[in-house]
């Protein structure tokens, strides 16, 4: 399992376009699972729309977890976007 | 996928390229006006490779391709056939001179009445059974307690849909118009309402006047059975009531709207719109009466095949004036034969349609349809059959005209009024074996003539039907697909004219996209309200889809200004519920488009999303997806 914590910056916190951004991201790995987390509250970011009611705005602190055979290459993809866009 | 095999694949099953009329594509379909339907193998059509269903809609023969493949399946057609690409708007146009206004109007009528035909078939189907039984036990044919439990309770149901029949129509008819179908039923019962005196039983004469400002009387009675008057009061109720939605403050809109419209139209119906068309009736009636005094049956021709277009009309539950006043005058009716044939002639038309037909749903709605009207009651085979495929009907009037100039040449006069069809020989006892050959006659010609000219079984299971006003096609279901209704009013577009690359690129799903024409959002389906983001919302319908309805582009900037949201998450809404009020010049005023993507959101676990083109008023079906 590979983890790492992001506060969010952008203004506009994880809304429709970067949700759909980040989901596309997750499921592109193959038998791993991505899971992001808000106060406790832990949904995979495939589901865009589990990922768009987390309702994540900016100085929000999420936990990013990959879990699964590409769980390197995963949570290093997701960092990238996670850190690029958010 | 080899486009240039499927482009001349539909080439041949179209019937070459000389049965074009014009050829355009939506973002799925290929949209093709045809000049001869025949030619066309709907069936070959659909194995062509690529070809995903093939349907007609608004005079168009649409085959969906899918995005992506359409339009290079499109290049290699228009290039193979050797004509030019048309756009969307000819191919509408070209389509929509198909229909004279005549049979736009008969379209209209079919449209209204398809949804209520069970309703009518129920009842017109007890109420010749009841009719004939009424008769027979009147006459003391036979002898039977008309005071027993079932035939009481048989007697009330059998004539109910045809007493309220206004608020049937007014209910099917506001769909048809664009407006709300609860309002549409409230109108039809304005006009049957208990405290008018019933239009039936009006032989005691008018009870009551009401004076207009002083201007006019009208009369309060109600107007049980009547269609056409009906129609006309939803439809300026519809006009009514779509002026007002666009004109009224949302805020005032959920009580000021539907006051107004059920008032005024109210009004109007009852001081203008009603009576005229009872004057109307009345100088149709004495029309009539003059018609049928002409000679040697050419008047009774005429009318018996003009008696089925009146009561598509309504007109007839007057013609019991006629067959009294006759019997008055000659002490028999000449006009009930008359009658009596043009009924049994539509029955004949439905009963070959029946016969010829192998679709068993409409099989088993024909073959009721024609009993019924062979006992006297003819709105099933009409509404129901004959009307719908339009040459039945025209055969059944041929047959009607004819068989009512038998009549009329041999003096066929009956001894009372009440039932036609099979029964009606008990009234013309006096000259049964005239009476029978008027019955051959009429049903031989008519169901004859529909055998050979009026009726072809076509592979299309989806009649084409005209769209609530505005919606310029239906959407085509396949079986299990999950119905998504327009949230917002306005003009469905695809994805890709959103021109932001996150929701063309379906990055968040498919759908499709809606330039709103009202700043309000109303649930697509029943569903509960996962997330809520001002301008966006969320919705896990109960059906399993995830929708989002993201109203505007970028607008994510304008923090929910301007965005009113009246749900909160987690909230369970029904379809139809207010989900979302927006301010359509604020936010355009402030830099940002208002077209409205509608995405499934979870279109990966799905193999297909279709929608419509077009205007569609909101509460109307705009997507399917396809499991």
């Amino acid at each position: 399992m590979k983890q790492f914590t992001y506060t969010v910056t952008d203004p506009l916190g994880i809304h429709a376009r970067p949700a759909g951004q980040l989901a596309k991201v997750a499921k592109s790995f193959a038998d791993t699972v991505v899971t992001v987390a808000k106060d406790g509250a832990a949904v995979k970011a495939s589901q865009l729309m589990k990922l768009m009611s987390l309702g994540v705005k900016a100085g929000d602190t999420i936990t990013v977890t990959a879990e699964g055979a590409n769980e390197d290459a995963a949570i290093a993809a997701v960092r990238e976007f996670v850190e690029n866009n958010l | 996928m080899d486009y240039s095999k499927s482009a001349s694949g539909i080439l041949k099953h179209i019937g070459g390229k000389e049965n074009i009329v014009s050829a355009a594509h939506c973002a799925t379909r290929l949209r093709l006006v045809i000049a001869d339907n025949a030619k066309c193998d709907k069936d070959a059509l659909e194995e062509v490779e690529g070809v995903k269903g093939v349907f007609e809609a608004s005079g168009q023969l649409q085959i969906i391709f899918g995005t992506g493949v359409v339009n290079k399946v499109y290049d290699a057609f228009i290039a193979q056939a050797g004509i030019t690409a048309a756009t969307k708007e000819e191919v509408k146009s070209a389509a929509a001179k198909k229909g004279n206004p005549f049979q736009r109007f008969i379209k209209t009528l079919g449209d209204i009445f398809v949804p209520i035909i069970p309703a009518i078939v129920a009842s017109g189907f007890l109420m010749g059974i009841m009719e004939s039984l009424n008769f027979l036990i009147g006459k003391g044919y036979i002898s039977m307690s008309t005071d027993n439990v079932l035939f009481v309770l048989a007697n009330l149901f059998s004539n109910t849909a045809y007493v309220f029949l206004p608020v049937l129509i007014g209910f099917s008819a506001a769909k048809v118009f664009g407006g709300n179908q609860y309002l549409g039923g409230v109108i039809g019962m304005i006009m049957v309402h208990p405290e008018l005196q019933n239009a039936w039983t009006m032989s005691g004469g008018i009870d009551r006047y009401l004076d207009v400002f002083g201007l006019w009387q009208v009369p309060m009675v109600g107007y049980q059975g009547h269609v056409i008057s009906v129609i006309i009061a939803v439809f300026v109720m519809c006009q009514i009531e779509k002026f007002l939605h666009k004109r009224v403050p949302s805020m005032l809109d959920l009580f000021v709207t539907p006051l107004v419209s059920v008032f005024v139209t109210g009004f109007l119906t009852m001081t203008v719109i009603g009576p005229v068309f009872n004057t109307v009736e009345s100088g149709i009636i004495s029309g009539i009466q003059a018609l049928i005094s002409i000679p040697f049956g050419i008047g009774s021709l005429i009318m018996g095949a003009l008696y089925a277009p009146t009561v598509v009309t309504g007109i007839h539950h007057m013609y019991t004036i006629i067959d009294l006043g006759q019997i008055q005058q000659y002490g028999v009716t000449y006009w009930l034969p008359l009658a009596s044939a043009a009924n049994i002639a539509q029955g004949a038309a439905a009963l070959a349609v029946a016969l010829k037909t192998k679709d068993r749903k409409l099989k088993s709605m024909a073959l009721p349809s024609s009993l019924s009207a062979f006992m006297g009651i003819t709105e099933p085979a009409i509404f129901g059959v004959n009307i719908r495929f339009f040459r039945p009907f025209i055969c059944a009037c041929i047959g009607g005209g004819v068989g009512a100039m038998f009549a009329s040449i041999t003096q066929l006069g009956a001894t009372g009024t009440g039932v036609t069809g099979i029964f009606g020989v008990l009234l013309c006892l006096n000259a049964p074996i005239k009476y029978i050959l008027m019955f051959l006659i009429s049903a031989g010609v008519s169901f004859g003539l529909t055998w050979m000219f009026g009726y072809k079984d076509t592979t299309s299971k989806k009649a084409p039907a005209k769209q609530p006003d505005g919606s310029e096609e239906s959407l085509p279901m396949a079986d299990g697909a999950l119905r998504i209704l327009a949230p917002i009013a306005g003009t469905v577009v695809p994805l890709s004219e959103t021109g932001d690359e996150t929701f063309a690129g379906e990055i968040l799903g498919k759908g499709f996209a809606i330039r709103p024409t009202e700043g309000k959002v109303i649930a697509p389906c029943d569903g509960t309200v996962s997330a809520t983001m001002g301008h966006a919302v969320c919705l896990e319908c109960d059906n399993g889809l995830e929708l989002l309805i993201h109203v505007g582009i970028d607008t994510v900037k304008l923090g929910g200004k301007h965005y009113t949201s009246l749900v909160k998450e987690g909230q369970h809404v029904r379809a139809g519920e207010k989900l979302m009020e927006f301010d359509i010049p604020a936010i355009e005023a402030e830099g940002f488009r208002t077209i409205t993507p509608v995405i499934v959101t979870n279109s990966d676990d799905y193999s297909d999303v279709t929608g419509i083109s077009g205007d569609v008023p909101a509460g109307q079906p705009m997507m399917a997806v396809q499991k």
